[in-house]
């Protein structure tokens, strides 16, 4: 009984000492979110810097994937080229890294890597993959990146998270909360189309001795007859929102904002202009073979297309490309060809194989739909089928195509986030 | 934590009707108001928050004058409404079939079960539950009629913890989740919001 008393005691003494104090509600926010925050840097600097070739890194956020003889390389965005062994699909071999700042493409020709090191083209000599070496910087060829060029400095963006704090909150379904929700909402959307989809990426690729660097809004061309000996020809300007190039048969294939470019690259060191296909939108990647390009169209947060589907676009004239069937997919995102066979990366719902031997008919002829294998891009390579998605850089024997094989997956730090 | 307390909570309940063979089942249920002195609105203003409280207790008798089990009950806060499930404690104070002073104590959680978890293309959100403690103090008057049945009236302490997430999605083309601990995979933003009520609470019953 006497226990009883003293919990009763302390009980009231505790009920009434909090009632007398008036204690007021706590709220706490904090609102954490990603920034891109500006860096200037000063490209002597940059230069000044020696690159040595590190052991091998973890995958983080692999950016571009290049296959070159037995190695796989793969861009780490901004910081360098991770170089793998492939020469077993089953196990690749991750050997080492180079770290150049900047960077977010490559290609090779003849045993020379081209890498960009932001407003610098490098070549390095990769025929011994252990004993790496720069040999050549062109210098001042991507100068879309700097403030002004007499001064020597570049802005460059790093992705940065924020977080700050206040002692006032927003009460559940409160008035300010759902207004201030959707005005939040459109604002990220933007901010993240002016830096996340164009930012200011080159793309690489190589035909006929020449490298063709794609950004933001102008094609750049460089003469590589010599491999070590990169020679910057000259700039062709594109409008803006350019983001893919893809080249076939002495033809350029380049994806904007605003359409899929078709140039004649018969003059390589001067391509030009056939026609504009105007459908297609950023967010589409397209593959092409003889007489169509195959496109991929999808709805998603970035890409406001309204439909899910596969287009199939006759080039047989390329001055007058042409639509000639759409098929309904999921949510397809990159796809590749290799011979009559299409491989669809549909996001979340899986990876599709057709036979596109008829165009007319590519639903009749679905070889399979691995569900369990989310994917967002695909690449043919000559030993295996590379896909990538949440479960990191994974290859498939296709010697039968369609039925994949899984051999390997490279573990990444992190990977993509399908949703 | 909650979930756990919670689990622990059912735990001891389903357990109390083997070690309470002759302790007579005891409810207890109460009507109430939550008053508590929120923060300033945008402005500077604060009005007192008063709202609606229920509980309902029901335990088994561990002695002549206590009584453990569990409570659940609705609590209103603002907008928000609160399920609390919590394991509680009653004491007695006093000759019995007299008034006499109840004493409690209840410590679990509580949970925005109601509240909707919204999800668009562009963001979701929740609400979290948390912890809760709440003492209390009362009266019993028992009826002139019935044995069992009494009135009680009591005064509590209730604080209860309360969470709100709101996540942005990422709106990368190729939404690479951004290694941050600070920041989840997959979203571009997080806003996460954590209330703590501190309320005096008024309530009237019965007890069966």
């Amino acid at each position: 009984m006497k226990n009883l008393n003293s919990v009763f005691a302390s009980i009231l003494i505790l009920i009434s000492a909090i009632s007398f104090s008036s204690c007021q509600d706590e709220v706490t926010t904090t609102y954490t979110y990603r920034a891109m925050m500006p860096v200037y840097l000063q490209m002597s600097d940059v230069r000044a810097r020696t690159i040595t070739i590190e052991p091998a890194h973890e995958l983080e956020n692999p950016g571009k994937i290049y296959l070159y003889g037995n190695y796989l390389l793969i861009n780490e965005p901004q910081e360098g080229i991770h170089i793998l062994d492939n020469t077993n699909p089953a196990s690749p071999v991750n050997l080492n890294f180079i770290p150049i700042k900047g960077n977010v493409d490559l290609a090779v020709n003849n045993n020379m890597l081209y890498a960009d090191n932001y407003v610098d083209l490098l070549v390095f000599d990769i025929s011994n993959i252990r004993s790496i070496k720069l040999v050549e910087r062109v210098k001042d060829v991507f100068n879309h990146l700097y403030t002004t060029s007499d001064t020597g400095v570049i802005l460059t963006f790093k992705d940065t998270v924020l977080t700050s704090e206040s002692d006032h909150g927003f009460m559940g379904r409160g008035f300010f909360l759902s207004d201030s929700r959707a005005s939040f909402a459109s604002n990220f959307s933007g901010a993240a189309q002016s830096y996340g989809q164009g930012g200011s990426m080159a793309r690489f690729t190589l035909m006929s001795g020449h490298l063709y660097a794609v950004d933001d809004y102008s094609l750049r061309v460089f003469d590589v007859k010599n491999p070590a000996k990169p020679m910057h020809i000259r700039n062709i300007n594109l409008g803006w929102g350019i983001e893919t190039i893809f080249p076939f048969q002495e033809n350029l294939f380049i994806g904007s904002n605003s359409g899929m470019h078709i140039y004649d690259a018969k003059t390589p060191s001067n391509p030009q202009k056939m026609s504009v296909f105007e459908h297609v939108r950023a967010c589409d990647p397209v593959v092409v073979n003889e007489k169509f390009a195959f496109v991929t169209l999808r709805n998603g947060r970035n890409c406001f297309n309204g439909v899910n589907e596969l287009q199939v676009v006759d080039i047989a004239n390329l001055r007058q490309p042409k639509l000639v069937k759409a098929y309904p997919m999921l949510n397809p995102h990159g796809l590749a060809l290799a011979g009559d066979f299409l491989y669809v990366a549909e996001g979340k719902h899986g990876l599709k194989s057709f036979n596109v031997a008829n165009v007319m008919g590519i639903d009749q002829n679905q070889l399979e739909f691995l569900q369990s294998m989310k994917s967002v891009d695909i690449i043919p390579g000559p030993k295996s089928l590379i896909v990538i998605g949440p479960d990191g850089v994974c290859q498939f024997d296709y010697n039968t195509p369609s039925k994949l094989k899984k051999l390997s997956c490279i573990n990444v730090k992190n990977p993509v986030n399908v949703q | 934590m909650t979930t756990r307390l919670l689990i622990l909570g059912f735990w001891i309940f389903a357990y109390l009707p083997a070690f309470g063979q002759n302790r007579p089942y005891f409810n207890q249920t109460e009507l109430g108001v939550l008053i508590g002195n929120p923060i300033e609105n945008w402005s500077g203003k604060n009005k007192n928050r008063v709202d609606f409280s229920l509980i309902s207790f029901h335990g088994a008798e561990i002695s002549k004058n206590q009584v453990l089990g569990l409570s659940v009950g609705l609590d209103q806060y603002e907008p928000l409404t609160v399920f609390p499930v919590a394991l509680g404690w009653r004491g007695f104070l006093g000759k019995e079939n007299r008034p006499q002073l109840i004493g409690g104590f209840d410590l679990g959680g509580g949970f925005a079960l109601l509240e909707k978890k919204e999800k668009t293309e562009w963001y979701e959100s929740w609400h979290q539950g948390g912890l809760l403690l709440s003492p209390s103090i009362g009266v019993k008057l028992p009826s002139t009629r019935g044995k069992k049945t009494a009135l009680t009236m009591s005064i509590a302490y209730k604080r209860q913890e309360l969470g709100y997430f709101m996540g942005n999605f990422d709106f990368n083309p190729t939404p690479r989740p951004f290694t941050n601990s600070k920041l989840p995979p997959g979203y571009s933003s997080i806003t996460e919001t954590t209330y703590l009520f501190h309320s005096l609470v008024a309530r009237m019953g019965f007890i069966f």
